[in-house]
């Protein structure tokens, strides 16, 4: 897979990476002067956000936040506070100031497909505040993150607006710029010191990705015309509604009929979103099937918590074709490859049930292949009926030949998983 | 001339049978004595001579008095013990024997039977006798051998990923061939350290055919679980029929090897095959991690001469797999 991994900027161990943060901040005096009059002018608005566990009276992760209201409510990842989220009696939120001052904040509003948190610290007097800038950024406009990398004190680092991640289906600003651990959170502002976008992740090589400074202000106003009752309610309601808009974007989408190896006929969706990649096995004389290989996947998840994922979807082609052995040996090895298939998503026994499976003999309508299907589902937990699913199906009318197509959707409910799965069976056939 | 006398004169409806035999009442030996007067002990002189060291040269000696055998005891050093249904374990001298008594001398044991003492019925040939017959037989048992070896070889050319030749595959087959065939061979030991008769051949011919039925149930499983959907009974039909098998198997094993009643052959039969797969389903249950982010389905396919069920439709697929999700999320509900 030619995927890079994306990081999310938490920082949870501290190493020292000064370097490279110095070498970024001295390779424009004109942009270092600018920066660091921005800097000095935005300081007394940002926040190191600590989140502390109560029983070690320890912190368990760190991150940044600022403030975008006069009477303290502070913006920062989920993914900064998630652990509070899901279990608020274990965790306390801190925030740590400029001036090194101290104090805990509680949470008030999260969204979770945009990654984005609201918390609010007690305020005596009006404070100053970030303002969140009316228009997007021009391509190629000067920015600026600032943030707490690796606890190392707050930083302002210099960087490029690149227009929106195009393979993205939830929003993501493409910055060109080093953001690290820790900087979660932070905001990246433009000349004007307003708010574009919010640190949230990094793929290496200067390259981050920041949350469009839009889905802040609607989570803001949102959260001003009423505040959500709870939490965990707040984000299964998230949760079901950014399915539905994937599910619903993916069926109404042109799904392309295309062939696959020799025989096969299997469907590419077409949305920018889901992205697909290659492999087969012709350079290898010796192998006794020839197999070839198409995979496509959402190219993001969304975070719960460290231990579950939700979100994904993937999709797997494969043909094979026999190669000087008979149909017996080519449906040994054949039933080994489609033995051991495992979820798209990480999740554990406090988020998800075990799977359950129903398999049978299948023929689609069109008649033109016959599969063994195999379907299997785990239900969430703490998000009513949201469910992870997984499909399987494996061509048995063919001597020599097979064709497998598999998917995994995590984070989808019972009509939108259905819906897709009956698509999906129904285009994929021999030719 | 006395004893001569005596000896024409004896009733013969009275003649003694002692047996000698081992700590868990197997037989070891038996004399049929018809003389009013029995001498027993280590010396040559007695009429039943035996060689444990515990015993005395003129250990005991039984005679026959008004119609009653009667022990005396030689003042042996160890003494002599009597042992019946009806009595608790006391000492020997003097005692009136009655029919099934046991003796205790030294370290050996003696039983004394009537001459009336009734026998159980004739057991007749089991129609298993035949078959046992059929497959001890050298060419049958080639046959059964030569048959395993080749599915044996069979599985393993079908399970390989890669090219294999001839050699490749016959180190691993043998190996296999050998394996099962300890089971026999163990049993033939067993029996024969038992006192009973080894019949290896026999032990032999019955597994390997066995073996190869179960291949057959193996391969029906394999057909029945590819043909029917999750939920079937079939699949669990078979399943019993191969556990029907193995008991199947353990029964003439012990019909072979060992003496016993029916009732606690089917027991001890029966106790090995709960032993094989009660363990196996323990040793699987005690490695089930305690939450499995997997699925679990079976993945059964079999090439296409095998397909045999007719397929459904995408409707009723979708139908029957929407009810897995009530099915999670009762599970997701309990905490």
């Amino acid at each position: 897979m030619a995927q890079w991994s994306e990081q999310l900027l938490i920082g949870k161990q501290m190493k020292a990476f000064f370097t490279l943060v110095f070498i970024i901040l001295s390779s424009s005096s004109y942009a270092e002067e600018q920066a660091e009059q921005l800097f000095n002018q935005l300081k007394p608005s940002l926040y190191q956000i600590k989140l502390i566990d109560i029983a070690s009276g320890e912190k368990s992760s760190i991150g940044s936040g600022f403030q975008i209201s006069d009477d303290g409510i502070i913006a920062t990842n989920y993914h900064v506070i998630s652990s509070y989220a899901l279990h608020p009696k274990k965790y306390r939120i801190e925030y740590l100031d400029h001036q090194g001052n101290k104090g805990d904040v509680s949470l008030q509003s999260v969204d979770v497909i945009n990654d984005l948190a609201l918390v609010r610290r007690d305020t005596e007097q009006d404070m100053p505040y970030f303002q969140l800038s009316e228009s997007t950024p021009k391509n190629g406009e000067q920015l600026f993150s600032l943030g707490n990398p690796h606890d190392l004190g707050m930083i302002v680092v210099p960087g490029t607006y690149n227009g929106l991640k195009k393979e993205s289906f939830n929003d993501r600003i493409h910055f060109t710029g080093s953001i690290n651990s820790g900087m979660s959170g932070g905001p990246v502002v433009n000349k004007q010191a307003k708010v574009v976008g919010v640190n949230v992740a990094t793929s290496g090589n200067a390259i981050g990705f920041l949350v469009p400074h839009d889905k802040l202000i609607n989570l803001y106003q949102a959260f001003l015309k009423s505040a959500p009752e709870s939490i965990e309610k707040q984000m299964a309601e998230q949760l079901m509604a950014s399915q539905n808009k994937l599910i619903t974007t993916i069926l109404n989408s042109p799904w392309q009929a295309k062939q696959l190896g020799e025989n096969g006929i299997i469907p590419i969706i077409d949305v920018p979103f889901i992205r697909c990649w290659g492999d087969s096995n012709t350079d290898k004389t010796d192998a006794l099937i020839l197999t070839a290989v198409a995979n496509c996947s959402l190219d993001e998840n969304t975070y719960i918590s460290s231990r579950f994922f939700t979100g994904t979807m993937e999709i797997e082609f494969r043909t094979m074709q026999a190669k000087d052995i008979g149909a017996n040996k080519f449906y040994h090895l054949y039933q080994q490859q489609i033995s051991r298939a495992g979820a798209g998503n990480r999740a554990n026994k406090e988020n998800v049930t075990e799977y359950q499976c129903h398999h049978d003999l299948v023929m689609p309508d069109n008649q033109a292949i016959t599969n063994k299907s195999i379907f299997c589902t785990r239900a969430y937990k703490k998000f009513p009926d949201l469910f992870d699913v997984l499909y399987l199906s494996a061509s048995i009318d063919q001597e020599t030949q097979a064709l497998v197509s598999h998917f995994t959707i995590a984070g989808v409910n019972q009509e939108n998983a259905l819906a897709f799965t009956r698509k999906f069976m129904e285009a994929v056939s021999w030719k | 001339m006395e004893i001569k006398s005596l000896k024409v004169d004896f009733d013969e409806t009275k003649a003694i049978i002692i047996e000698e035999i081992s700590r868990n009442h197997k037989l070891l030996h038996r004399h049929r004595l018809s003389q009013p007067q029995i001498h027993i002990g280590r010396d040559y002189h007695n009429d039943i001579i035996l060689a444990d060291p515990h015993i005395c040269p003129n250990h005991l000696s039984i005679q026959l008095l008004d119609e009653q055998w009667k022990i005396t005891d030689n003042q042996s050093i160890n003494g002599s013990f009597i042992e019946n249904i009806k009595e608790k374990k006391h000492a020997a001298d003097q005692h009136i024997i009655n029919d099934g008594d046991v003796i205790t001398l030294g370290k050996s044991q003696l039983r004394i039977l009537f001459s009336d003492h009734s026998v159980e019925p004739t057991v007749a040939f089991s129609p298993f006798e035949s078959f046992i017959n059929l497959m001890r037989h050298p060419m049958a048992l080639l046959l059964s051998v030569t048959l395993f070896t080749l599915i044996a070889g069979a599985v393993f050319y079908l399970n390989t990923p890669t090219e294999v030749n001839f050699s490749q595959l016959l180190v691993p087959t043998i190996g296999m061939v050998l394996g099962f065939a300890l089971w026999p061979a163990g049993v033939a030991l067993v029996s024969h350290l038992n006192k009973h008769d080894a019949r290896v051949m026999a032990q032999l011919g019955i597994s390997f055919a066995f073996f190869n039925l179960m291949w057959f149930s193996d391969l029906l499983e394999g057909i029945s679980t590819f043909n029917s959907a999750s939920g079937s009974i079939i699949p669990l039909l078979v399943m019993f029929s191969s556990i029907a098998l193995t008991f199947s198997l353990f029964w003439l094993n012990s019909y072979i090897g060992f003496h016993m009643s029916a009732r606690r052959r089917i027991i001890v039969a029966a106790s090995i095959t709960m032993l094989l797969f009660g363990g196996s389903y323990l040793i699987q249950y005690s490695n089930k991690p305690e939450f499995n982010p997997r699925p679990q389905y079976d993945a059964t396919i079999m090439m296409p001469s095998f397909l045999l069920a007719p397929s459904t439709s995408v409707d009723e697929f979708i139908k029957e797999s929407s009810t897995l999700f009530d099915k999670t999320k009762k599970e997701a509900l309990k905490k």
